[in-house]
């Protein structure tokens, strides 16, 4: 190919090579990475009431935090959270991802379709909808009175489920689609041979599908799990001012109380939970299956 | 025996995927379902059905220029995000360089770092800035544009990437040993090649930064801001039909985009 031209078509010289790549990565390496090492130097700078930010080199913010049972609670109730929202979604997603990869039905596209509208509207959107749903004068509400089954309406909003059924929701549809993507490159040989040698359905699952779809479960467990622990819209709305998870916490800390360098010892501190439980989570699933 | 086995299975993988599928899309159809009500209460059953919540948008100020926000911003970042991510993509693409992966990698990152990591640093790095330049770029359209830029550059650079790995370059050497320069080559054969992944790129930074909720809440100033951001004030405070009325509006203008999409590229094969 290099015969061709004196230079391979498409492979421009070193210096618009530069020229076509530095602009984007600056651009992202400047508006971000930047920004989390300034934030993370933040979080080791002293707060002082009606002084707001002072310099200062020190670890106060993080002691801070772990010292409050307050903020210990808020950590444990997002992780608790979170974890129970990835395997929901796990046990959920798999059916569905695996009836998706495996279809021939030419509905596919719509299929998806149906699973990608969802995670493009917005979390508020999706509260809206929940909102609709576990009000005291709610759709649930409404129905299980008027089936006589509650004489009085039973208390959905604002309560720890309603956030866990809202995030769920707003997270099946990155599992669902991480699984469908492996799943896809499985042949279906393995299963039938799992089949003809009698294997019940839900032991193929276990130890044919699941080993060889590990790496996609990985992939979404960890993703779920990010946007879990994470979550913003889904527990300000659904579970009331009162329910604090770490999301609303670092947002509150900066634009409420202006204290930013609490407020970024609190994101280090979500964002450091966050990767060692992914690690631990990746380990564990590892083991099991490995 | 075992046809029973297989057969019970089948019946409950179909049951929980559909039922799945249907718990997806139940807070839309929640939402869309108020937006028809008679009465402003969202109590059930609904008294009636009427339109007339469509019409109450246009007197709520916040809904309306927090649309109008959200559009320019989408539109800006979506561009300028193109102009840096396409290039970029060519590159990845089509060179194989020492650190390659990694400033793949980087340009990914926006995708990954949590929405609030990313609302907190930016709008400690604006702030920074303010004090080093003496502009006012904290809660300005441009510091807006500049943090939904980073939303948009990884999809495209995704999207374009996968067009590009999939593209021969009979065509382009043709076109070179015809006597092309690169940049004709570029414009007349490789970009109506990629045009899908362009497009699909497009659409979904466009998408994102649309949608956008917790990096925006941030960087907005007071009275700018972007539509989720005046959706959930709204739903802090109260819910009714027309806060529903514009979240389905929001999933018509979202539908839309998908189904322009999917005509580029198949859905299935980009997500």
């Amino acid at each position: 190919m290099a015969t061709i031209t004196q230079r391979p078509v498409g492979e421009p010289g070193a210096l618009t090579a530069a020229g076509l790549l530095v602009p984007a990565s600056l651009f992202v390496a400047i508006g971000l990475l930047v920004p989390i090492a300034i934030l993370f130097r933040y979080s080791l700078n002293a707060f002082e009431p009606g002084k707001l930010m002072v310099d200062a080199l020190t670890i106060a913010n993080y002691v801070k935090f772990f010292s409050d049972p307050f903020y210990l609670q808020v950590l444990w109730r997002t992780v608790r959270v979170a974890v129970a929202c990835t395997v929901f979604c796990l046990l959920f997603g798999f059916p569905l991802a695996y009836v998706l990869a495996r279809t021939q039905s030419r509905f596919k596209n719509l299929l998806v379709m149906a699973i990608v509208l969802p995670l493009f509207v917005g979390n508020a959107v999706r509260a809206a909808g929940w909102m609709v749903a576990f009000g005291s004068k709610g759709f649930i509400n409404a129905s299980l009175m008027g089936l006589g089954l509650t004489s009085a309406p039973i208390e959905i909003m604002y309560t720890e489920l309603a956030v866990i059924i809202g995030i769920i929701a707003v997270n099946l549809p990155f599992m669902v689609l991480t699984l469908q993507s492996v799943i896809e490159g499985i042949d279906r040989n393995v299963e039938e041979a799992a089949f003809s040698l009698g294997a019940p359905p839900m032991t193929m699952a276990m130890r044919v599908l699941f080993p060889l779809a590990l790496p996609g479960i990985l992939a979404g467990v960890i993703l779920t799990f990010i946007l879990a622990m994470n979550a913003y819209a889904t527990p300000v709305l659904l579970g009331g001012p009162k329910f604090q998870t770490m999301g609303p916490l670092v947002f509150s800390t900066f634009a409420q109380q202006n204290n930013w360098p609490f407020g970024g010892a609190v994101s280090f501190i979500l964002m450091t939970a966050t990767l060692i439980l992914t690690v631990a989570s990746t380990l564990i699933i590892r083991r099991r299956y490995a | 025996m075992m046809a029973d086995g297989r057969l019970a299975g089948r019946v409950a993988l179909y049951g929980v995927a559909w039922a799945t599928l249907g718990f997806i899309l139940l807070p839309l159809i929640f939402v869309t379902w108020l937006a028809f009500f008679a009465q402003e209460i969202p109590s059930f059953p609904p008294e009636g059905y009427s339109l007339k919540w469509f019409g109450a948008i246009a007197a709520n100020r916040n809904f309306m220029t927090g649309f109008s926000t959200s559009l320019q911003v989408a539109v800006a970042a979506t561009v300028i995000g193109l102009l840096l991510a396409v290039p970029a993509s060519l590159m990845l693409a089509r060179r194989q360089f020492l650190g390659g992966a990694a400033l793949n990698q980087l340009l990914l990152l926006p995708l990954v770092v949590p929405g609030v990591v990313m609302g907190t640093s930016i709008y400690v790095f604006q702030i920074e800035t303010e004090i080093a330049t003496g502009l006012p770029i904290l809660g300005s359209l441009g510091g807006l544009v500049a943090g939904h830029t980073l939303l948009v550059i990884p999809w495209t650079v995704r999207l374009v990437t996968a067009s590009l790995a999939g593209l021969d370059r009979a065509a382009e050497e043709a076109a070179q040993s015809l006597g092309a320069n690169q940049w004709t080559t570029f414009f007349r054969v490789t970009l109506p090649a990629i045009r899908p992944g362009v497009v699909a790129g497009a659409l979904f930074g466009f998408v994102t930064s649309f949608g956008n909720l917790e990096m925006s809440l941030f960087l907005v100033g007071p009275g700018r801001i972007t539509l989720p951001i005046a959706i959930l004030q709204y739903l802090e405070w109260k819910i009714d039909p027309t806060v529903a009325a514009v979240s389905v509006l929001q999933i018509l203008l979202i539908a839309v985009a998908m189904v322009i999409t999917d005509r580029y590229v198949k859905l299935a094969r980009v997500v």
